[in-house]
């Protein structure tokens, strides 16, 4: 195979791309969300019936226009969004639309488990191929979509920020499928918004910006400031702001002790085991850990997102004992979380900008048992002003926007139900580098403004760049609790993976790995 | 669709988001397109028949009922439910109304709340069975569809009630005159606008409209509504007490049920153990043609409203030019797949495209967005 040329005047989403990706080469492609890398992707894997351009395989020129056809050419995409049926077993995922069937007719089952055993070891995994999809973790989730798109005979790989669900460790895991692949003479196109990512694994980088083409670089020469340079079109000072420290005697907001939660394996749910966490005013504490520490269960067991049933321990607030029962009763008491997953648990998409910001806060507009739409309309205004939030107008639907600007409008309904306490669980996900660095000074303007901040980042650099103080988890328990100035990115990856002296202390520990291993 | 909002921004904001508009506004739009077909049809078959006051007053009136119905129905689906139990509400509404007046004879303003109350309970059981219980409203609703129904039927010993109730002296009692009312035979659509009374079905219909609308588009509980339906988990951890809601969309069917339950028996002047029979399939029907999603999150009372219209109107014209029965399920049929196709403008917009493209003959094809 020797490369894929390809380009298409004239059309609003993308505009004379060029690509050019060798056998065996990670090509990464780099860009601001909304510069047409995803766009680009779905016309190589055949999603979009009707493009303009050519693509040649191997020199000769192909026509893709359906994803089994692109399929059949050896061109499989991992999606950004997994597009794993929950309800089927792994083998049948792995294989669907590829299922081996006896002369008969009927689907080998035998043989299917056998393939898909052989795939799964393939991408290092050890699972059970009859095992339903959905009692399995993202990050294995995010594995299995990629056994799945080397079950057909491979020659390119596309993967659209495979990595925006997984800890550092279980990226290391892709990586080492990706090289193993790579060896074969695969070529792989690789989306990811992390820097120091494509650093350890890229060869060679093309940047997009707007739909259009930037320029190609071999990533061995390229510098991290030139890149995102030529991703943002403008200088970039600093990607993160250096952050004002808080006084210790600062009044401690959020304090919750012994917070201790029941797991849950139908739906994924790690358990909590006796978590101390505290946030001082004006204070930013990050939580790191493993996909599955139960980070996000933290920052959701204290928004009472568990109901009150599930969470048992001790949270005050401002030194007031505080029960957690319900979203709407944590708001009302001045906490506000933005979600882990923007679209499936933080917007109504397919309504406007304004009804998504104002949704939690429509107790503030009330007037005459209605609410009252100029001063609605005006609180958002503000807001999406304040947060720069780049809409057509509070009437566009939200839907449309960009990755960073919905998070933007997520954050903007969180700030209108003016919390004291901000619980942010992966606040720059797939959010561009400029986004990132405007939301890195949102929380950077609210925690001067005495807002405390509670934070889970699966990005080191970030929380090291943006907390005070960094408390690790592993398997719902604390494992460690960092200073500003003691935190390095090995210190909490060893304390994340503590996992063995955990598992000494108590036998609940050992059978959850026990069932995990299995 | 990322795409697009970057360089909407950059380049003409204006120009695009008027364009976007104007085809949204299409999109809601296209209930009125039918309503005006509808009438234009009718106007132009039989245009004097059509438009006499009789004609129209015998239309709607005899819809109002299942109008109400829909506007109950509309508030579920909202929240991307489905009740299936309205019909079987409105009899049930309708039988206690009757025997209420026929055994005790109460006047007609205890009868018509303890009849919303009766449906609001029933809702309440609808909506308890879909949160606490955590069935499928599919589910629920297609249990209690045969249980009110059952209930209803054992009742009334399988008997219709009349409601033209006789005193000694061979005249209408007192209470079943002014029972009446709800019904109202012999009074005329507009007469009630000049004064010479008022004709309550479509009245009260007007009124439950307006209403509901209001209650939608301007207070918190109705952006709630929208909020459950378009996203049900955004909306809890927004601090939505999404169960509450889905109970309240139902109890209020319930009640708006309890409430069309006189009217109908009123009309009818007596209550059929089977009255309300399907009726929850015009109901939808009318929510759909006016743009409402079964998936939630989308729709309006107006457009309900307009819906219920058309429906009834093109019954109304289809029967005035002897069209066969059978053929007026088909065509009804028919009109619901065009107006659900019509709401899409992903799909106008497609068209808009060819069109250009054909327009264009020559020039070199676009492939539009390729979002």
């Amino acid at each position: 195979m020797r490369g894929i040329g390809k380009s298409f005047p004239g059309v609003r989403a993308l505009a004379g791309v060029r690509l050019d990706v060798h056998a065996g080469e990670v090509h990464a492609l780099l860009g601001e969300n909304g510069a047409g890398k995803s766009t680009l992707c779905n016309v190589l894997s055949g999603a979009f019936g009707s493009y303009e351009g050519s693509v040649e395989l191997a020199g000769e020129p192909v026509a893709l226009h359906s994803p089994g056809h692109a399929r059949r050419l050896g061109i499989g995409m991992i999606h950004q969004e997994l597009t794993l049926v929950p309800d089927m077993s792994v083998a049948d995922n792995i294989l669907l639309g590829a299922e081996p069937r006896t002369r008969l007719g009927r689907v080998d089952a035998r043989r299917m488990r056998d393939r898909a055993a052989t795939l799964l070891a393939d991408v290092g995994l050890r699972l059970d191929p009859r095992q339903p999809v959905r009692q399995c973790r993202i990050a294995e989730q995010q594995l299995i979509e990629l056994a799945k798109a080397l079950s057909g005979d491979l020659r390119v790989l596309i993967m659209d920020e495979p990595t925006s669900a997984l800890a550092d460790a279980e990226v290391r895991r892709l990586f080492a499928v990706i090289r193993t692949l790579t060896a074969r003479g695969v070529a792989v196109v690789y989306i990811s918004h992390r820097l120091e990512e494509l650093e350890e694994i890229a060869d060679t980088v093309t940047v997009l910006r707007d739909g259009g083409y930037v320029g190609t670089r071999a990533m061995a020469g390229a510098d991290r400031a030139e890149l995102i340079g030529m991703m943002v079109g403008r200088p970039l000072g600093e990607l993160y702001p250096r952050p004002a420290s808080v006084a210790a005697d600062a009044p401690v907001r959020l304090r919750a002790e012994r917070l201790t939660l029941t797991g849950d394996t139908r739906t994924g749910r790690t358990a909590l085991h006796d978590v101390d966490v505290h946030v001082r005013a004006g204070e930013i504490v990050g939580l790191a850990g493993l996909m599955g520490a139960g980070r996000t269960e933290v920052l959701e067991s204290v928004y009472g997102a568990h109901g009150p049933r599930a969470v048992t321990g001790r949270v005050t607030l401002d030194g007031v004992p505080y029960r957690p029962r319900s979203p709407r009763w944590a708001i009302r008491h001045g906490l506000a979380m933005v979600a882990e997953d923007r679209k499936a648990q933080s917007l109504v998409l397919g309504n406007t900008v304004r009804f998504n910001a104002s949704l939690a806060a429509l107790a503030r507009f009330r007037r005459y048992g209605r609410v009252d739409r100029r001063a609605e309309g005006r609180a958002v205004d503000e807001q999406v002003a304040a947060l720069r939030v780049r809409t057509p107008g509070t009437q566009a639907v939200v839907g449309t926007l960009s990755g960073g600007n919905q998070q933007k409008v997520v954050l903007a309904k969180c700030l209108l139900t003016r919390p004291s306490v901000l619980l942010l669980d992966e606040p720059t996900r797939g959010v561009d580098v400029g986004a990132k660095a405007e939301i890195y000074a949102i929380c950077h303007r609210l925690a001067e403004q005495g807002t405390a901040i509670l934070m889970v980042s699966s990005e080191l650099p970030e929380l090291l760049a943006l907390c005070d103080r960094i408390v690790v988890l592993c398997e719902g328990r604390v494992t460690a609790e960092l200073d500003r100035a003691e935190a390095t990115q090995e210190r909490i990856l060893t304390a994340a993976m503590a996992r063995g002296t955990v598992l000494t202390r108590t036998a609940a520990g050992r059978t959850e790995e026990e069932v995990h291993d299995r | 669709m990322t795409g697009d909002a970057t360089t909407a921004t950059a380049e003409g904001p204006t120009r695009l988001v008027g364009w976007r508009r104007a085809v949204s506004l299409l999109g809601s739009l296209q209930g009125y397109i039918g309503l005006v077909l509808v009438l234009a049809f009718g106007i132009v078959t039989r245009g004097g028949t059509f438009l006499s006051q009789s004609n129209l007053t015998n239309a709607v009136g005899a819809f109002a009922s299942r109008g109400i119905l829909a506007v109950g129905e509309t508030l579920v689906i909202l929240t991307a439910g489905i009740d299936l139990s309205v019909g079987s509400m409105l009899g049930l509404a309708s039988m206690v109304s009757a025997m209420l007046l026929v055994n005790q004879n109460l006047p007609p303003w205890v009868i018509l709340p303890a009849c919303m109350l009766c449906g609001a309970v029933m809702g309440l059981a609808n909506g308890i069975g879909t949160t606490w219980l955590r069935i499928q409203p599919f589910v629920m609703t297609l249990a209690t569809l045969s249980v009110f129904r059952g209930i209803d039927r054992q009742l009334s010993d399988n008997v219709s009630v009349g409601t033209q109730v006789a005193g000694a002296d061979g005249k209408l009692t007192g209470n079943a005159d002014s029972f009446q009312l709800f019904g109202t035979p012999g009074h005329n659509l507009f007469t009630g606008v000049v004064g010479a009374g008022v004709y309550y079905p479509v009245l009260a219909f007007v009124v439950v409209c307006v209403v509901g609308q209001l209650a939608l588009s301007q207070t918190r509980f109705g952006r709630h509504v929208y909020a459950v339906g378009g996203n049900e988990a955004a909306a809890r951890l927004s601090g939505v007490n999404t169960d509450r809601v889905k109970i309240a969309v139902f109890t209020l069917c319930g009640l708006l049920a309890g409430f069309a339950g006189p009217i109908d028996a009123a009309y009818s002047a007596s209550a059929d153990p089977l009255a309300g029979t399907s009726y929850e399939l015009d109901a939808i029907a009318a929510a759909v043609i006016g743009g409402a999603s079964l998936a939630g999150g989308r729709g309006s009372i107006v457009g309900t409203f307009v819906g219920a219209l058309i429906l009834t109107l093109l019954d109304n014209v289809l029967g005035l030019n002897a069209v066969s029965d059978n053929l007026q399920l088909i065509i009804k049929g028919c009109i619901v797949v065009v107006a659900v196709v019509l709401q899409r403008p992903d799909l106008l917009r497609g068209a808009a495209d060819f069109v250009r493209r054909v327009a264009r003959r020559g020039a070199p094809a676009s492939t539009g967005r390729s979002s």
